[in-house]
């Protein structure tokens, strides 16, 4: 049974090989992605840790975009 | 709504893409010869000399015209209005047989009979299980 | 109507949206793997080397949708001045050009045991390869061109150029001769040549690299919305 699935009549080489390189290529893209998010994500944060308590307090208010990440990482430690 | 900037915007976007659009038509045009993978045997058929130089033609394999030899093997290609003699010498993909589509690259040696020296199957845009295929046999039979 | 896709309104929820994809992916991808792979049946012409479909179609229909996709936001952000949709486009293209390659790559997998040749230079072929060129010029736009604004304007025409590109590639298999076989499903006329017994794989693999494309799509633009807000942290 399993050898007839990897066999395939002789195809299985390249059927195995198209998906094995479609799932590896997009693992990698993923993982680079991911990557670059928590980078992004951590050099920002820290940037705001770098604020004067008030203007953090100012920017945290304004942007939601901010406070989230800020809180995100802050969790994360 | 639209402002003057925005109109003129659209109309630079429509310039652009219709100009280049009829640049391609021609240039797509001219060099539909080259375009075009293969020839069929009709195409082959009008043309009022016999082009010696290397080239592909394609079509059908015509049922029960395959003949093979130790050697060689030779079948008719059809494109259901005209016909060529194609013979070969070599393997062929797992998927060349009778009624199938084929391409084959070689030369011409007369306006009926084609030597070729590679020969690729060409499948169409069908799938089915082999069981439903038989199905379809009977009911044809 | 442009405020519903206000990056601050839409960053909340973009991780719940990651989240989601996140906790059904492999689900998902273990019911299309065994239909494509042990339950769906072999081709009766090219038996088991049929199972490549599964793999290859989606992918160059995902190439092709990603390039539309750009090609209409650039269209809009270029008439109307809208940034977002440039950081829109910038985060589908490299999606795209993943797809083509897999397109391309497992399209030579396929071609090699059923056409008996890893490639060949017909006219659906060379459009894909055409393809590929026009997202890695729409990448290195970025790479090259410091000026954001600069870099957005070149896109975007780069991107409207390359569209017309799209109804080549679609139709190239009817207007030339080419061995790449016709096109098997009919969007227009709804009607397909594939077995409903291939097509039920067929649509779960473009479901799951469907899946696949929006996770990276809503991380690339969150990497992209904080990069901005990064620039002008001081400005608020």
């Amino acid at each position: 049974m399993i050898q007839k699935i990897m066999f395939m009549n002789g195809y299985g080489v390249f059927v195995w090989f198209s998906f094995a390189i479609t799932f590896v290529s997009c693992a990698i893209i993923y993982i680079k992605t991911l990557r670059t998010l928590k980078k992004y994500e951590n050099e920002y944060a820290k940037e705001l840790n770098k604020l004067s308590v008030s203007e953090r307090k100012i920017v945290l208010k304004k942007s939601k975009v901010a406070s989230q990440v800020f809180a995100s990482y802050n969790k994360s430690f | 709504m639209l402002t003057k900037k925005v109109k003129s915007r659209v109309y630079l976007i429509s310039l652009i893409l219709v100009s280049i659009s009829i640049a391609l038509f021609f240039i797509l045009r001219s060099l539909n010869n080259n375009i075009l993978y293969f020839k069929t045997p009709s195409d082959i058929k009008l043309e009022k000399t016999v082009n010696y130089n290397k080239i592909r033609i394609g079509g059908m394999v015509k049922k029960n015209s395959l003949k093979i030899d130790s050697e060689e093997i030779e079948f008719t290609v059809t494109d259901f209005k005209n016909e060529l003699i194609v013979s070969y010498r070599g393997t062929v993909p797992n998927l060349f047989s009778e009624g199938k589509g084929v391409v084959a690259e070689g030369v011409l040696s007369d306006k009926n009979f084609f030597i070729a020296d590679r020969i690729l199957a060409k499948h169409d845009e069908e799938y089915m299980p082999p069981e439903l295929k038989d199905l379809l046999k009977d009911n044809v039979k | 109507m442009f405020d519903l896709i206000n990056p601050s309104r839409v960053f909340s929820w973009i991780q719940k949206l990651i989240n989601f994809i996140n906790s059904i992916f492999f689900v998902v991808l273990m019911i299309a793997l065994t239909f494509a792979l042990i339950i769906s049946p072999p081709d009766y012409l090219q038996s088991d080397s049929v199972r490549i479909m599964y793999v290859h179609v989606p992918s160059a229909w995902i190439a092709l949708a990603s390039f539309t996709a750009i090609a209409f936001f650039s269209v809009l952000s270029f008439i109307f001045k809208i940034k977002n949709l440039n950081l829109i486009s910038k985060s589908i293209a490299p999606i795209g050009l993943l797809f083509t390659f897999l397109a391309i790559i497992t399209g030579s997998l396929w071609g090699q045991p059923t056409w008996g040749t890893w490639w060949v230079w017909d006219a659906r072929i060379t459009s894909m390869v055409v393809l590929s060129f026009f997202y890695i010029i729409l990448i290195v736009i970025h790479k090259l061109i410091e000026d954001e604004d600069k870099a957005y304007k070149a896109a975007s025409i780069v991107a409207i150029i390359g569209s017309i590109n799209i109804p080549i590639i679609k139709y190239s298999v009817d207007w030339w001769n080419t061995l790449h076989q016709p096109q098997s499903i009919n969007l227009l006329k709804g009607t397909s040549s594939i077995h409903s017994s291939m097509l039920l794989p067929l649509m779960l693999m473009l479901l799951v690299l469907l899946l696949y494309c929006a996770l990276i799509f809503l991380m690339k633009y969150k990497t992209e919305i904080i990069r901005i807000k990064k620039k002008n942290i001081k400005r608020l």
